[in-house]
C-alpha cells in the first residue's frame, strides 16, 4: 500500500512541470555557474557571511545590539540551514530513482522493493552530507545554537563556505588538490622529521634543569617552530645533545620548506594554461554580442582588427597553439580550440542564437571552411555564416554547406583592376570611404518611423545641406535604390539611408532626425 | 588617359581574375610569366602567355607595346618577386603605369617605394569588403551596383576643360542634386594638391582647368553634365 503510494507521489513529481521547473531553478542557482540569476544568490550569500563573521568578532570585545545577534544566530542560521536543505534536495532526483527502479521490477515481473530504492537514495544522499562542502555547510549552521559558548567559533565555518561563492577559491583548493600524492609525501616526511626530533629533543632536554623544554607537548611544539623555520626562541636547546639535534633539524626545515613551495608553484605551473582558458572562455559568456572568426590567418587579423575599431566584439577560435598566442598579443581574444570540432563549441558554451552576430569562416583552405560551416550549421541553423572561397570551382560547396555571404577576393580584386586601370581617382575615393581612414565615411541609416517622417526636412536644414551628401534611399518594400531622392519619395520606417559625409555630420544628422520630432 | 595595351605579370588566381576582367577592355593585352605550368594555365583560361624572367632587360616590351599606351599589373605569387619586377620595371620604363597586388600592408609600402603607381593590398581589401558587408550590408550592395554591375546608376570621373563654365566657380556654388541630378563625392584640385578631396569635407574649392570630379550620377546625367561641360570624347 505504501509501496504504491509512494509510486504513486514518484510519478506525479516526475511528470509535473512546476515541481521539474521549480527543482531546475533552485539548482541553477545553487550549482549551475553559468547561470546568470546565480551570481545574484552568489553575491548575497557572501554579504551574510562577512555580517556573521564581524559580528563575531566584534562581539568578543564589544556589545553587540541583540536585535544583530538575533540577525546572526537565527535568520543567517535560517537561511543557511535552508540553503543546506535544498542543496540536499537537488543533489539527486528521488522520484527518478524510485521511477527507475519501479520499471526496473516490473520489467522483470517481480515485486517493488521499496526498501531497495530507499537503501539507494539514503546513499546518495549520504554522499552528499559527507563530502567536504556539505560538511563545512553543515558546521556553518552551528552557531544557531548559540547558548553553547564552544560551538560558537563554528561561525568561522561560515568564512570556508566563501569557497562555494568564488570560483577563484575553487580554483586554488583544485589546483592545489592535483598535487595531494606530493602532499602528501611532504606532509608523511615532515611527521617522520618532527616526531624524530621532538623525541630526541625530550630525552636530551627534559632532564636538564636549565632547559626550558620539560614536557613532550613542549618538545613537538619546539620542532614544528624549528622545523617550519620560524623559530620564535621561546623553547631553546642548552645541552649540546639538544643543540646538535636543533642543527639537524634546522637543515631538514629547509628541505620541508623547498618542497612545500616546489608543490605549490608546480601546481600553479602546470594549471596556469587551464586557468587561463577558464578565464577566457567566462569572459567570452559574458560578451552579449561579438562576431565569431574560425581560423586565425592574417586576414583574420585585419578584419578583426576593424571590427575592433567600431566598437564591435570578436572572439578567435584556432587550434593551432602559436597562431592563438600571436593573437592574444594582437589584444584579440582568442582561444585554443578547433573551430570544426562540435567539441570545441560546448566546452566554450557559445550561444550562437544570442551572441553569435556572424561567423567568419577565414581559413586559408575551402576544405576546412566547408568543414567548419558544417560543425557550425549543426548546432544552429540560423546564424549567418560568411566564409572566403579560394578556388572557384568550390562556390556550390560553399554554398550547400550553408554559406550565406561567399567572398571570393580574386574576382573582387579582378574587378578593381578594371576600375583602378579606367576610372583610377574615382577607385581611390570609393576606396577611401571603404577604408575608413579618411575622416569621411559611408554610412547606412535604418529609419525608424521618426527619423522617417522628418528625414528631408533634416536634409534641407543649412548644416546638412550640401555638406552630408544623401546618396540615396534603400526601399524596403520594394528592394530598390533611389538615387538623390527628392521630396516625392515616399520614405517609410525599415528603409535605409545611405549617407556620405564626416563623422559628425553624421551623428549630427542622425540625432536630429529624432529631435526634431520630439519637439 | 587611354591605354592602349594591358600586360598582366603572373597567372595564380588573382592574375587569372585581372587578366579575365581587363582583357576585353583593351586592344592589345598580353600575360607574362615565369614558369611553363603557369603558361599552360593561361593558356587554359584563352590567354597565350610568354616566359620572362626577374633578370628581363625588357627590351621585348619595348619593341612590342608602346610604354606610353601600356598599363601594367602585376600579380606575381610572392611579394618579394612582385617588388622586384616593379623596381626593374621602372628601373627602365620612368613613367609606365604600373598596378602591383601585395598581401599586406607591409608589403604595399614596398611596392610604393619600388616606384608602383597603385597597390593593391589584397588582405586589406578583403578585410574592408568583409566587414563592410557584414556592417553595412546595403552600402556593400549599392557600392557593387555602382561599381561593378551593369547598372543604370555609374560612378564617374570629369576632368573639367579649359572653357567650361564651372571654371571659376567655387563647387558649394552649384546644386549638383537639383540642377543635374549627379552627386560630387570628390575633387581632385590641381591647385591645391593631385590628390583628391572630399566634398563632404569643405567646399572651399574653386573649380578649374583640368580638376577631376569624381560624380555618382545616372548614365544620362553623366552624360548631359559632361556634355554640359563641353567635355570632348
Amino acid at each position: 500500500m505504501i509501496s504504491r503510494w509512494i509510486v504513486g507521489i514518484a510519478f506525479f513529481l516526475h511528470a509535473s512541470p512546476n515541481y521539474r521547473y521549480f527543482k531546475k531553478f533552485i539548482y541553477n542557482l545553487l550549482e549551475n555557474s553559468n547561470y546568470p540569476y546565480k551570481k545574484f544568490f552568489d553575491y548575497t550569500m557572501m554579504i551574510l557571511i562577512v555580517i556573521s563573521v564581524y559580528i563575531l568578532v566584534h562581539h568578543v570585545k564589544y556589545e553587540v545590539k541583540p536585535d544583530w545577534l538575533f540577525f546572526n544566530n537565527y535568520v543567517i542560521s535560517v537561511i543557511f540551514l535552508i540553503e543546506y536543505l535544498l542543496r540536499l534536495w537537488v543533489y539527486s532526483d528521488n522520484s527518478k530513482a524510485i521511477i527507475e527502479q519501479y520499471e526496473h521490477d516490473l520489467f522483470l515481473q517481480r515485486p517493488f522493493k521499496i526498501l531497495t530504492v530507499l537503501h539507494h537514495i539514503i546513499l546518495t544522499k549520504t554522499k552528499f552530507i559527507f563530502s567536504p562542502s556539505a560538511i563545512i555547510d553543515l558546521l556553518a549552521i552551528m552557531p544557531f545554537f548559540h547558548e553553547m559558548r564552544l560551538l560558537r567559533v563554528f561561525i568561522l565555518f561560515r568564512v570556508f563556505k566563501l569557497f562555494r561563492y568564488t570560483k577563484s577559491l575553487q580554483q586554488f583548493v583544485s589546483i592545489l588538490s592535483s598535487k595531494k600524492f606530493e602532499f602528501l609525501t611532504l606532509g608523511m616526511f615532515a611527521g617522520v622529521i618532527i616526531t624524530v626530533s621532538s623525541v630526541l629533543i625530550y630525552v636530551m632536554e627534559a632532564n636538564n634543569p636549565a632547559s626550558p623544554i620539560n614536557t613532550l607537548f613542549e618538545a613537538v611544539y619546539w620542532s614544528v617552530v624549528t622545523i617550519f623555520t620560524v623559530g620564535y626562541g621561546d623553547f631553546v636547546p642548552v645541552t649540546s645533545e639538544g643543540r646538535t639535534v636543533a642543527m639537524v633539524i634546522i637543515v631538514a626545515g629547509i628541505a620541508v620548506i623547498s618542497f612545500a613551495t616546489s608543490i605549490v608553484v608546480s601546481a600553479f605551473t602546470e594549471k596556469l594554461d587551464e586557468i587561463k582558458e577558464d578565464k577566457l572562455i567566462d569572459d567570452v559568456s559574458k560578451i552579449d554580442q561579438f562576431y565569431l572568426i574560425c581560423g586565425y590567418t592574417p586576414l583574420a587579423a585585419q578584419v578583426a582588427h576593424r571590427f575592433l575599431k567600431t566598437g564591435k566584439q570578436v572572439v578567435i577560435l584556432e587550434s593551432n597553439h602559436k597562431k592563438v598566442t600571436e593573437a592574444q598579443k594582437e589584444g584579440f581574444l582568442a582561444l585554443t580550440h578547433n573551430p570544426a570540432s562540435l567539441h570545441s563549441y560546448h566546452t566554450i558554451r557559445i550561444d550562437f542564437e544570442t551572441q553569435v552576430i556572424a561567423a567568419l569562416l577565414l581559413e586559408e583552405s575551402d576544405v576546412l571552411n566547408v568543414y567548419t560551416a558544417l560543425t557550425i550549421r549543426e548546432i544552429s541553423k540560423s546564424v549567418p555564416l560568411l566564409s572566403i572561397l579560394l578556388h572557384h570551382e568550390n562556390r556550390r560547396k560553399l554554398a550547400l554547406a550553408g554559406i550565406n555571404e561567399i567572398v571570393y577576393t580574386q574576382e573582387l580584386i579582378g574587378l578593381m583592376s578594371k576600375e583602378v586601370s579606367g576610372r583610377p581617382v574615382a577607385f581611390e575615393v570609393i576606396h577611401a570611404l571603404r577604408s575608413e581612414n579618411s575622416g569621411v565615411f559611408i554610412e547606412e541609416i535604418v529609419l525608424d518611423t521618426l527619423m522617417a517622417n522628418q528625414f528631408f526636412e533634416t536634409t534641407r536644414l543649412t548644416m546638412f545641406h550640401k555638406r552630408l551628401i544623401v546618396l540615396g534611399v534603400y526601399k524596403q518594400s520594394s528592394k530598390s535604390f533611389f538615387f538623390n531622392p527628392s521630396n516625392s519619395l515616399l520614405v517609410e520606417e525599415g528603409d535605409v539611408a545611405i549617407v556620405v559625409g564626416t563623422r559628425s555630420l553624421i551623428d549630427e544628422f542622425k540625432s536630429l532626425m529624432r529631435r526634431k520630432k520630439r519637439r | 588617359m587611354n591605354y592602349q595595351s594591358a600586360i598582366v605579370f603572373g597567372f595564380n588566381e588573382y592574375a587569372k581574375q585581372i587578366a579575365l576582367q581587363i582583357a576585353p577592355e583593351y586592344p592589345s593585352f598580353s600575360v607574362f610569366v615565369m614558369n611553363e605550368s603557369e603558361q599552360i594555365a593561361a593558356k587554359a583560361a584563352g590567354f597565350e602567355a610568354a616566359l620572362f624572367d626577374l633578370g628581363e632587360d625588357w627590351k621585348l616590351i619595348e619593341e612590342k607595346f608602346d610604354p606610353n599606351s601600356l598599363i601594367i599589373f602585376c600579380a606575381l605569387d610572392k611579394d618579394a618577386e612582385n617588388v622586384f619586377l616593379t623596381i626593374s620595371l621602372r628601373s627602365i620604363f620612368e613613367n609606365l603605369p604600373i598596378i602591383a597586388l601585395a598581401s599586406d600592408h607591409e608589403s604595399a609600402a614596398k611596392m610604393k617605394s619600388a616606384g608602383a603607381n597603385k597597390v593593391m593590398a589584397t588582405q586589406q581589401i578583403t578585410a574592408n569588403i568583409i566587414t563592410e558587408m557584414l556592417e553595412k550590408p546595403t552600402v556593400t550592395e549599392v557600392l557593387h551596383d555602382i561599381l561593378y554591375e551593369q547598372s543604370f546608376l555609374k560612378i564617374a570621373q570629369i576632368t573639367v576643360p579649359e572653357n567650361c563654365f564651372l571654371v571659376g566657380k567655387h563647387l558649394h556654388e552649384i546644386d549638383w542634386g537639383e540642377e543635374f541630378d549627379i552627386l560630387v563625392l570628390a575633387i581632385v584640385d590641381h591647385q591645391l594638391s593631385a590628390t583628391f578631396s572630399f566634398t563632404s569635407k569643405g567646399h572651399h574649392h574653386h573649380i578649374d582647368p583640368d580638376d577631376v570630379l569624381v560624380v555618382v550620377g545616372y548614365e544620362d546625367s553623366i552624360e548631359a553634365l559632361s556634355e554640359a561641360m563641353g567635355v570632348v570624347k
